[in-house]
């Protein structure tokens, strides 16, 4: 009798467990699930920037086009940037200015630089590569986050010169959307946060249409990013990536 | 009276006895006074240089960051040591017409608007700069902006007309970076209302301020075309007000509060952080003197010790004929402060010539320095400050320190007893 019940003990704790591993996914797959859940081929929207700078507030609006990784538009259509207008191509950035009335490249340290004044940096919005082609993921606990139950994600970079040699994520359990992240330099010393508002239903993701980036250097600082009018996966004419696009 | 009269003969009986004393031995006394004088040299040497380093450091921040009394607003002021251009004096007003009111207070000289705020440069030798919006005309009206050889500091070129697309650059930025009159600069600030804003001024002159941080780091702009850039309209980040006569800069500044609204930060020059600092220096470098002065004082205590020792026969013969203990005390005290005086006079008249000359032909310190003193308020040529009043408490302080770190030396002659003295 006592060697059933031990038999007994064993078969259930070893059928928990495996029910258990089956719940968790890997690491891996996490990963794939949220660049899945941002990928498109295509999209276009319009946006607020929200700057909050030590009690100040700056509103900016931009019309955004994007195709693939390589290519992307943003025109600011605000009074003061009005005409203001960044173009990525071929992994290049550059910038036409009203004032100078001229495009210049921007590269090197120019990149490092704040985006508008945002917390955002050039080179965030240049990044658009897959994190899982970039970084090694480790599943490494989970917790609620913004009232939703979140696996956290400990990413290492692949290759040295990454920006953010680290990062964190908390990824919904239910439908694997990502709710927060927070960028590391090589120190450990925590450099930005990201934090999701407000998410929307496109198609069949759910896409981030309102999100908050703290630059954690910058005190008393916080930039929110609203999108309006999310069309993902519809035609976008090459020549909004041009240069004759840039000028005019 | 008769009694006054027997001891100031008996004062001048026991001084000539001192004064043959020192000169039995010419190479120790040589000795004592080098001593005592290369301290009081230095001492007024020091004094002389920081005096001219404060002077020349309170023209800087006077000439460059603050006026007589600098107005900027409270939420520029929390965070200053970024330049930001989003909080303007008096939330935004025009400039011109407050201007217009201050120029037209009392003891006022002018009212200097200016605009500092960082750039970013699209060239990769020099990534960063200042840029410094001023109103040229007015401001080398005011000030020479090359306070050493007071002039406007240009050396190329011109600097740039009002309102237009042209800038000056700093003589070592030009080395630095390889630009040139006619030259471009590509440059990104942020504006008031937090846009990038991407400018290409013209190199119209190249400047030697003598003040490595304008030389290296600062670009010279018209101010009016600065303002539109930056979407600042008619706004100023800054105003630097002069008056006739810097006493009247507290005066100024409390009359200026009824002017200006609440928000503003109104400060006087000398409550600049580096002004102050320097000035809340002033007892520790009293003490390192007096260091130093002790330090030197050695020598003669040393030499002292061993006078007494070697003439321990002497001093129990002088007791022996009747010569009281404070008499003994005073001949070896008065030995002492005659090596003191001689030495100081030898240290102050050299330290005198020394601090004048130095006052009449710069210390060029970019040399001592190698340029390393651009985050310090302080010009690149220092000037020695030639003072009699330096010389003269120099001199006595080399006297009195001396003199009291002597005494203990000198009271060890009255506990030796004749008898005793003799015998050995």
């Amino acid at each position: 009798m006592k060697k059933f019940n031990i038999l007994a003990s064993v078969t259930v704790i070893l059928l928990f467990s495996i029910l258990i591993a089956q719940n968790t996914p890997t690491a891996k797959s996490l990963l794939k699930s949220v660049d899945d859940n941002e990928r498109y081929d295509s999209i276009k929207y319009t946006g607020e920037i929200i700057i909050e700078y030590k009690g100040k507030r700056f509103v900016k609006e931009f019309k955004a086009f994007a195709k693939g990784n390589e290519n992307s538009f943003i025109e600011f259509t605000n009074s003061e940037d009005r005409e203001t207008k960044y173009l990525k191509k071929d992994g290049r950035l550059y910038v036409y200015s009203p004032d100078t009335e001229q495009v210049m490249l921007i590269s090197g340290h120019m990149l490092k630089e704040s985006m508008m004044g945002s917390d955002l940096s050039y080179e965030d919005t240049i990044e658009n590569e897959r994190l899982s082609k970039r970084y090694t993921a480790e599943l490494s606990g989970s917790e609620k986050t913004g009232g939703k139950d979140c696996w956290i994600l400990d990413l290492t970079a692949i290759k040295k010169t990454e920006s953010y040699p680290k990062q964190k994520l908390w990824v919904t359990k239910d439908n694997h959307e990502l709710m927060k992240y927070e960028l590391f330099a090589l120190s450990g010393a925590k450099l930005k946060e990201y934090k999701l508002i407000r998410s929307k239903k496109i198609g069949n993701r759910m896409f981030p249409v309102e999100s908050e980036i703290r630059d954690l250097l910058r005190k008393g600082s916080r930039t929110v990013f609203k999108l309006d009018n999310v069309v993902i996966d519809k035609p976008i004419p090459a020549s909004t990536f041009s240069m004759r696009n840039l000028e005019r | 009276m008769t009694n006054i009269k027997n001891r100031i003969s008996g004062i001048m009986a026991l001084t000539t006895i001192a004064w043959r004393n020192i000169w039995r031995n010419g190479r120790r006394t040589a000795l004592c006074i080098i001593a005592v004088a290369i301290a009081v040299f230095f001492i007024i040497i020091m004094r002389s240089w920081i005096d001219g380093m404060f002077t020349g450091l309170e023209d800087i921040v006077r000439t460059y960051e603050t006026g007589h009394v600098s107005i900027v607003s409270a939420r520029y002021d929390a965070d200053r040591e970024s330049y930001p251009v989003q909080f303007p004096v008096a939330d935004g007003a025009s400039s011109q017409s407050l201007i217009q009111q201050i120029e037209t207070m009392d003891g006022v000289r002018a009212v200097l608007p200016r605009i500092t705020t960082y750039a970013t440069l699209f060239d990769s030798t020099k990534k960063h700069a200042l840029i410094w919006g001023i109103n040229i005309e007015k401001e080398t009206a005011i000030n020479d902006l090359n306070l050493t050889k007071k002039t406007n500091g240009i050396i190329d070129g011109h600097f740039p007309e009002t309102d237009t697309n042209g800038c000056a650059i700093g003589k070592v930025m030009a080395q630095k970076t390889g630009l040139k009159i006619g030259d471009s600069i590509p440059l990104k600030m942020v504006s008031a209302q937090f846009s990038d804003k991407y400018w290409n001024p013209v190199i119209t002159g190249i400047f030697s301020f003598d003040y490595q941080k304008f030389d290296e780091d600062t670009i010279v702009v018209p101010i009016d075309r600065l303002q539109k850039i930056l979407g600042l309209d008619d706004a100023t980040q800054q105003l630097v007000v002069f008056a006739h006569d810097s006493r009247d800069s507290s005066s100024l500044r409390n009359r200026l509060r009824s002017v200006l609204p609440k928000d503003s930060v109104i400060k006087e020059w000398d409550e600049n952080y580096w002004v102050a600092m320097f000035q809340s220096m002033t007892g520790l470098y009293l003490i390192i003197f007096a260091v130093f002065q002790i330090i030197a004082s050695f020598l003669i205590i040393n030499t002292m010790l061993m006078i007494i020792h070697e003439r321990i026969k002497e001093i129990g013969m002088m007791g022996a004929l009747g010569m009281k203990r404070t008499e003994i005390v005073i001949v070896f005290f008065l030995e002492a402060l005659i090596l003191s005086t001689l030495g100081a006079a030898v240290g102050a008249l050299t330290g005198g010539i020394a601090s004048y000359l130095g006052s009449l032909y710069p210390i060029d310190m970019n040399i001592m320095t190698g340029g390393g003193m651009k985050d310090f308020p302080i010009s690149g040529t220092l000037y020695l400050d030639f003072s009699f009043a330096t010389i003269i408490e120099g001199f006595f302080f080399g006297i009195i320190v001396t003199g009291i770190c002597t005494l203990f030396p000198s009271l060890k002659s009255a506990f030796i007893l004749p008898v005793e003295a003799l015998r050995r």
